[in-house]
């Protein structure tokens, strides 16, 4: 049965993105304003026909304090609207965004999401998030908490390192076919399987290819969904939840936190013929399939994901562009777009969309 | 024409924090050779916490018991290339570690020489470096059982308060097509704006793009403009004197928009002109330096530096009317 949309229902009405850059040689605002532009000339709008805008981006990886405020330029200073900005990926823009649409006082939000990442090695910015007293100082990094992460799973007899490489093979062939994407071609999980070690058991491959990006997302409640598109994409559910930063009081070869956010968005409630994942190591896929309830049926990370192309900020956002982006050329009626923030998938938000009505 | 060289500069912030009823005795305690935990209903919790994780009540000091100094390696990875933020410059392993005594793990580094020396479910035992700050970093383990020697303890020192981080990114990027274009320019003592495709006008300096039109510039014509303009805003400064100032006396800092130009340069500054002569509409000649080099350029693109102009000196031709500057004023 297809979705019918109450009048608080908010849809996507456009997308647009630019291609993970292994480096732009150019301000992270002209990226964003590729992106706008793209995005209100598409929707057929003006910059004034929007009421909320709002971003996610992060300083610390251009090494420029304030660079989120010259970020406006990109979308647009003038005329002053509502404007957020959120120190995280722009996936969780685009749940505050949502939120703010329901207040229904205004109709229409512009989401961004946007990192130059090319000017700093990432593990040196991202080990920041953990805890200040216990773990940052030691400069445990995501990455590193990832290798204890995927030889947690291993050990627990719930992945080998076969099943690891297997994820990397299948995200470079489908990245072939996708434009945007940084890292594609054939591999075989025997070549993979050859490198040597990075952070053991993982290898420098299972590890998301950084890139500097932007991504954009144009929503609207349901009436104004219906005027401006005819092919709106319908937000169903929406969820995010955290755990500990305690690694020591997690289950690192489950996430709880995702199980919880896919209950709140309810992704069981239908079929999910697709499904973008935001891993930046490659186990993670393995962990996210099960916590979300996947099959064989659903077809997972189209577009090779993050593993072909990282564009740090914005890669939880480019999961629902991905996802929107095949409902709307009718690939898939269903699908789930997911991200992730903080080490070892200890952040994860949901979002359930559906074409139709 | 001398080089223009990459960026490259490291961001550094100071954080200290304060350390409280918890983390206090726990830093401490690394400090002074012993390893807290906190008892957490039937469990013991290390590192400490101050809340129980499954309802979030407050976990008071007395329940600080002491765990370790040997453990159990519960999962683990092999850094192969440590990055400068880790505790080791060779490779070293990263380990959850329940320390006897301890129902959860604690994360740190092992140093075990090699990949092979590592497994799960091995043993490991703390040791103290030799010089303690109270902060984590001031341990590490090895393998083995071995209890370490007991460290030289100030039986003077205060309880550890505060906790120092000095946190820092390096940061290194080339610089950008319209960046190079406007500092070469600079050094051949052009200065050089960008004119919009979408309305014509000339940004100096051209950050790349036309936030007003929403449009980039990066391929965008570039024009010659004056060395010579008018103040459009300006402020007196008194210095304050924090970490990394270098200026002691009051100077103006202002906008100029130059001849030729749409957009105002900012952050000029003048030494040499008295602030009540000072004012908006006040006609400006730049002074160029001799040898005009950067040693440490940005993307950013903001104004002219000292780098460029020895100082600013008055026309003489008469002010302009600050009526027709209004919509110049930063």
């Amino acid at each position: 049965m297809p979705f019918e949309p109450q009048e608080d229902d908010i849809a996507i009405i456009g997308i647009a993105q630019t291609k993970a850059h292994e480096r732009f040689d150019g301000p992270e605002v002209v990226m964003i304003m590729e992106c706008v532009n793209t995005l209100l000339s598409d929707a057929g709008i003006e910059r004034n026909d929007v009421g909320f805008t709002i971003a996610g981006s992060c300083d610390y990886l251009s090494g420029m304090p304030f660079a989120f405020v010259s970020n406006v330029d990109g979308m647009g200073a003038w005329p002053p609207v509502y404007e957020s900005h959120v120190e995280m990926d722009g996936a969780w823009a685009l749940f505050e965004a949502w939120l703010r649409l329901q207040m229904g006082d205004i109709d229409v939000a512009m989401v961004v999401g946007s990192g130059k990442s090319s000017p700093c090695n990432a593990r040196e910015v991202f080990h920041l998030q953990a805890d200040p007293y216990v773990v940052a100082p030691l400069g445990l990094d995501p990455d590193a908490l990832a290798g204890i992460q995927a030889r947690a799973l291993i050990d627990a007899g719930k992945a080998t390192e076969a099943d690891i490489a297997d994820v990397v093979a299948r995200s470079r062939a489908a990245a072939a076919s996708n434009p945007n994407a940084q890292l594609t071609g054939a591999v075989t999980t025997e070549e993979l399987l050859s490198e040597p070690y990075d952070m053991a058991p993982l290898r420098a491959h299972d590890v998301s290819a950084k890139a500097d990006g932007a991504a954009a997302i144009l929503i609207a409640r349901r009436d104004r969904a219906l005027e401006l598109s005819d092919n709106p994409i319908w937000i169903t559910g929406l969820d995010h939840r955290i755990e500990s930063h305690h690694a020591g009081l997690r289950d690192l070869t489950d996430s709880v936190s995702t199980r919880q956010a896919a209950a709140g968005a309810g992704v069981a409630d239908g079929p999910v013929d697709v499904a973008e994942l935001h891993i930046t190591h490659a186990h993670e896929e393995l962990i996210l399939r099960d916590a979300l309830g996947l099959g064989d049926a659903t077809s997972v990370n189209p577009s090779g994901g993050p593993l072909a192309g990282d564009p740090v900020m914005a890669t939880g956002l480019t999961r629902v562009i991905e996802v929107a982006r095949r409902i709307a050329g009718g690939e898939a009626t269903r699908g789930v777009a997911h991200a992730a923030s903080g080490a070892a998938l200890q952040q994860n938000l949901v979002v359930v969309l559906e074409g139709g009505g | 024409m001398a080089e223009l060289p990459d960026i490259d500069f490291t961001l550094e912030y100071p954080y200290t924090r304060t350390t409280g009823p918890i983390m206090g005795p726990f830093l401490t305690g690394l400090r002074d050779g012993r390893i807290l935990g906190t008892r957490v209903g039937d469990r013991v919790i290390c590192p400490p916490v101050e809340y129980d994780p499954s309802d979030s009540s407050t976990v008071g000091p007395e329940n600080l018991v002491e765990v370790g100094p040997a453990g159990t390696v519960e999962g683990w990875t092999w850094v192969a290339e440590p990055t400068s933020k880790h505790p080791f410059d060779r490779p070293f392993a990263f380990a959850q570690i329940r320390l006897d005594g301890a129902d959860t793990t604690l994360l740190h580094a092992v140093d075990a020489g090699s990949i092979d020396a590592m497994s799960t479910g091995m043993r490991v035992v703390v040791r103290f470096n030799d010089e303690r700050l109270g902060s984590v970093t001031d341990v590490h383990f090895v393998p083995g059982e071995e209890p370490p020697s007991a460290p030289d303890v100030d039986p003077e020192a205060e309880p550890v308060g505060i906790m120092e981080h000095v946190i820092g990114v390096r940061i290194r990027e080339p610089l950008q097509p319209h960046r190079v274009a406007f500092l070469e320019g600079l050094m051949d003592k052009k200065i050089l704006g960008q004119r919009s495709p979408a309305d014509g006008k000339v940004h100096v300096p051209s950050r790349g793009y036309d936030a007003i039109n929403r449009v980039s510039m990066l391929d965008a014509e570039f024009v010659q403009v004056a060395d010579r303009g008018t103040v459009t805003s300006f402020t007196e400064i008194t210095p304050v004197q924090y970490h990394g100032q270098t200026e002691t006396e009051p100077y103006i800092r202002c906008s100029l928009l130059l001849d030729g130009a749409d957009t105002t340069i900012g952050g000029v500054d003048i030494r040499d002109i008295p602030i009540d002569e000072f004012k908006v509409g006040l006609r400006m000649q730049m002074v160029w330096r001799d040898d005009i080099t950067f040693d440490d350029p940005d993307n950013r693109g903001f104004g002219l530096g000292e780098e460029v102009y020895e100082r600013w000196e008055r026309t003489g031709e008469p002010d302009v009317d600050a009526d027709l500057l209004k919509e110049h004023n930063f």
